[in-house]
C-alpha cells in the first residue's frame, strides 16, 4: 500500500527539518547528549592565567599586628565553644519549647533596635531611622514589649546598624583586627563601637531592661545564651587548616558592605 | 486531515529525540521542569526552595555527633593547633526501631556537615533510613583523623580508608538495630562509593544492597583540570586595576544598596541573578574554580605536613596555636590540583603502590597515565556492567565531564544510568523530581 503523496512529501519535510535542528545541535551537544557547558566560556590566553593568584594574595593583606594573640584567642574561643558554650546552647533548646526562644530572641532583638535606631540618625538615614521607631512603636504595642515581631510580619524588615558603622560612615579606618575573648572576630573601631552600643543601651534604659539586669545577672546571662543561640556560625565549620584567615576576611569585608550601604 | 499528518511527525519526532538523547539510559520525564539551565548558576545556587522536597526538621532527628580514634600517633607527631581534628568525627542519625542504614560520602574538600550532606541525611531520614555522614577523605578533618599517608587521589586508598572508617562506625554503634546497608556519594564521594562497593565485594563487611553515585567524575584527571581551568576565565580586563574578588564585592554594594538592605542568604542570590548586577557567565565559573583552589590549597598543606615532605611547610618549622599560618596558606594556594599531582600525589603513589624500575623520565608519564586509570570510574568496568546494585544520577550539563563521560555511563550503566538534561554539577540535587528518583532507587 502506497502512501499518500501528501504524507510523502510531510516525511520529507520533517525528514530535513529534524537533520537541520540536529545540524545546529552538533555544535553544542555531543552524539551521547554531553552539552559540554565550559564551551560557553571565555578563556583567557596563557600568558594571562594568573587573575586568581593576584586576587587572593591581594586578598591576605588585612592588617593584623596582633596576629599571635588573635590566633590564641581564635582557639581559645573554638575550646569554649566546645566545651561550654555550645553545650549550653543544646541544653537550652532541650529544657524550652521553640516559641518561648523564639519570644526571648525578638524580645533581645526588640531592645537591639535602640542603637540601630540612634545610629541611623547619627548616620542621618532617614529612611532607615523611621522605619526602626515604626518598629519599636508596634512591636512594643502589639508585640506586647517585644515578645513578638508583628512589624516584620506587616513588611517592616528590621536594620541593623552600630556605632562601629556609623564611625566607618565617617570615614575612620577599621584599624588592626581584633579577635575578642567570646565575642569573636572584630576591630579596633568596631570594638570601640561595642562599648559605646553598650554605653547607649545602659544610658537609655529602655524597658528597664538594662538597669534590672544589673540586680538580676541572669537576664545578662540570658541575654548571652540567646546570642549564641541565633548565631549560626560554628568554629571548624569551614574544615580548613586556614579558617583563621577566612573568617578575617569574610568579616572585614562584609563590614565594609554593611558600612556601604 | 490535520491529525492524520501530524501523528506520523510527532512519533517521528519523539523517536529521534529518544534515540538521539540516549539509546538506553533511564527516561527522565520529558517534563523535567528544572528552572536553571544555565550550569554555572544551578551549580552555585541549587534548586529555588519552593520547588525542593519537604524535609524532616532537625528537631525532629534524633542526631549526634561521635567521635572515633583512628590515628592516635598524630595526637603527639602533629602541631597542637591541629587539635580539633586529631579524633575523627562522623554524624549519626538513629531511627527509633531497626531500620536501613545508609553511609552518605561527601564530595571534594567537604564535611560531613556541608549543605548537601545535611540536605540528603533529611531526605533518607525522613524516608525511614538510619544514615551516617562521613567527610571526604580529600577534607581535612579526615585527611587528618582518619586517612592512612593522608595523601588523597589515588581512588582505591581513598576507597581503603572509607572502609576502615565505616567498619569502625558499625563497630561503635553495634547496638543499632540494621536491617540493610546500603552507600551513597556525591561529586568525588560517588567515585569513591564505586571502589568502596568493590572494596566490599572482597570483604564482605556490608554486603551493600544499594549502592547511588551522585554525579560521580567518571575519570578523574578530566574532572580536576576542568575545575582546575575555571579560575582562568575572563573576568577582568586588562586595564582593570581591581581584582576579581574586589568587582564581586562592589557588584554586591551596589546590589545591596538598590534594595537598601544587607541580607545575605540563599534566596538573595537568585534575587541578584534577576537583578542588574548580574554574575555573568565567566564570572560564576571563576567562583567555581577559586572554591576548589581553596581545597586544593587545604590539601596540599595538609598532605605536606602530616607527611613531612617540606613542600609548602619546612620540615623543622615550629607551630603552635599563634603560628602565622599566612606564609604557608600562600605557598598553598599558589600550587593547584595539577600541581599537588605531580609535587605529592605521584611521588608518594610510586614509592608505595607502583614499584616497577624504569628510567625517571619515562616513569613519570607511565605513572601519570596508569594512576589516573586506577582512579577513574574505568578501573571498575567490569565490575560497574554486572553488578546490578549500583546506579548512578548525572548531569548533561554536569561541568566536571569530559567528552565521552556520558557514553561510558551509558555504556556500562545502561538502564541504571538516569540522565537529567540540567542541573550542572549538583544544582538539581535538591529539585523534587531528583529527591523522589533517589528514594525510589533504594526502594526498588
Amino acid at each position: 500500500m502506497s502512501k499518500p503523496p501528501l504524507l510523502r512529501r510531510y516525511w520529507a519535510a520533517s525528514a530535513l527539518l529534524l537533520a537541520l535542528s540536529q545540524q545546529s545541535w552538533a555544535q553544542t551537544i555531543d552524539a551521547d547528549g554531553f552539552k559540554n557547558p565550559l564551551q560557553q566560556l571565555e578563556f583567557n590566553s596563557a600568558q594571562t592565567q594568573h587573575e586568581f593568584e593576584r586576587a587572593t594574595l591581594e586578598a591576605l593583606n588585612i592588617s593584623d599586628p596582633l596576629e599571635q594573640w588573635n590566633r590564641r584567642v581564635y582557639h581559645f574561643n573554638y575550646r569554649f565553644d566546645q566545651w561550654v558554650f555550645l553545650p549550653i546552647v543544646k541544653g537550652y533548646t532541650k529544657v524550652t519549647p521553640h516559641f518561648l526562644r523564639t519570644g526571648v530572641s525578638s524580645f533581645f532583638s526588640h531592645l537591639g533596635e535602640i542603637p540601630t535606631l540612634a545610629n541611623s540618625v547619627l548616620q542621618l538615614k532617614g529612611h532607615r531611622a523611621m522605619e526602626t521607631t515604626a518598629r519599636i512603636l508596634f512591636n512594643t504595642i502589639f508585640g506586647i514589649g517585644g515578645i513578638w515581631d508583628p512589624a516584620s510580619k506587616m513588611g517592616l524588615a528590621k536594620n541593623n546598624e552600630d556605632f562601629g558603622q556609623t564611625l566607618g560612615y565617617y570615614g575612620v579606618p577599621s584599624g588592626p583586627y581584633l579577635m575578642l575573648p567570646l565575642l569573636g572576630p572584630s576591630n579596633v573601631r568596631d570594638t570601640s563601637g561595642i562599648v559605646a552600643d553598650y554605653t547607649l543601651d545602659f544610658t537609655v534604659n529602655w524597658l528597664n531592661v538594662a538597669k534590672e539586669s544589673e540586680r538580676h545577672p541572669e537576664i545578662f546571662v540570658l541575654k548571652i545564651v540567646d546570642q549564641r543561640y541565633i548565631t549560626k556560625l560554628r568554629y571548624g565549620e569551614m574544615n580548613s587548616p586556614f579558617e583563621y584567615e577566612k573568617i578575617r576576611y569574610a568579616y572585614t569585608k562584609s563590614r565594609e558592605l554593611k558600612i556601604a550601604e | 486531515m490535520l491529525k492524520r499528518l501530524l501523528t506520523p511527525l510527532y512519533i517521528a519526532l519523539s523517536l529521534l529525540c529518544a534515540l538521539s538523547l540516549n539509546a538506553q539510559a533511564k527516561q527522565v520525564a520529558t517534563d523535567y521542569q528544572f528552572p536553571l539551565t544555565n550550569a554555572f548558576e544551578a551549580s552555585i545556587a541549587g534548586t529555588p526552595s519552593a520547588l525542593r522536597p519537604i524535609l524532616p526538621d532537625d528537631a525532629d532527628i534524633r542526631q549526634r555527633d561521635y567521635s572515633l580514634r583512628l590515628r592516635p600517633e598524630r595526637e603527639f607527631t602533629l602541631p597542637s593547633n591541629f587539635w580539633p581534628v586529631k579524633t575523627f568525627h562522623y554524624r549519626l542519625a538513629k531511627q527509633s526501631g531497626p531500620a536501613p542504614l545508609i553511609f552518605i560520602i561527601a564530595g571534594t574538600g567537604a564535611h560531613y556537615s556541608s549543605n548537601t550532606t545535611e540536605y540528603l541525611k533529611k531526605l533518607f531520614y525522613g524516608a525511614g533510613f538510619h544514615v551516617a555522614q562521613i567527610s571526604s577523605p580529600t577534607a581535612y578533618d579526615f585527611m587528618v583523623g582518619a586517612s592512612r599517608y593522608a595523601t588523597p587521589g589515588y581512588s582505591p586508598q581513598d576507597a581503603r580508608d572509607l572502609y576502615t572508617v565505616m567498619q569502625a562506625i558499625k563497630k561503635q554503634q553495634r547496638t543499632l538495630q540494621v536491617t540493610d546497608w546500603h552507600l551513597t556519594g556525591y561529586s568525588l564521594g560517588g567515585l569513591q562509593a564505586a571502589f568502596v562497593s568493590h572494596l566490599d565485594e572482597q570483604e564482605q563487611s556490608f554486603n551493600f544492597k544499594r549502592v547511588l553515585l551522585l554525579n560521580p567524575p567518571v575519570n578523574l584527571y578530566t574532572s580536576v583540570n576542568n575545575l582546575s581551568r575555571l579560575v582562568h576565565t575572563h573576568v577582568v580586563g586588562t586595564s582593570e586595576t581591581r581584582t576579581f574578588y574586589q568587582l564581586m564585592l562592589d557588584k554586591l554594594t551596589r546590589y545591596f544598596n538598590s534594595k537598601g538592605r544587607f541580607d545575605f542568604s540563599e534566596a538573595m542570590l537568585f534575587d541578584l541573578q534577576n537583578s542588574s548586577q548580574k554574575l555573568n557567565q565567566n564570572e560564576l565559573a571563576m567562583l567555581i574554580g577559586s572554591a576548589f583552589r581553596f581545597f586544593s590549597a587545604d590539601i596540599n598543606f595538609t598532605s605536606d605536613l602530616i607527611n613531612r615532605r617540606g613542600i609548602i611547610t619546612p620540615p623543622q618549622q615550629k607551630i603552635n596555636d599563634g603560628t602565622n599560618l599566612t606564609p604557608f596558606f600562600k605557598r598553598a594556594l599558589l600550587c593547584d590540583f595539577e600541581c599537588y599531582l605531580q609535587e605529592q600525589l605521584l611521588p608518594f603513589w610510586h614509592s608505595h603502590f607502583n614499584n616497577q624500575q624504569a628510567t625517571q623520565v619515562a616513569v613519570d608519564k607511565a605513572d601519570l597515565e596508569q594512576l589516573i586509570q586506577a582512579s577513574s570510574l574505568y578501573a571498575l568496568t567490569d565490575y560497574l556492567s554486572s553488578s546490578k546494585k549500583i546506579g548512578v544520577m548525572h548531569n548533561a550539563d554536569d561541568i566536571i565531564l569530559g567528552q565521552g563521560d556520558l557514553g561510558f555511563l551509558k555504556q556500562h550503566f545502561a538502564e541504571r544510568l538516569t540522565l537529567y538534561p540540567y542541573g550542572g554539577h549538583l544544582g538539581n540535587l535538591d529539585y523534587l523530581d531528583n529527591a523522589a528518583d533517589i528514594l525510589e532507587f533504594f526502594h526498588e
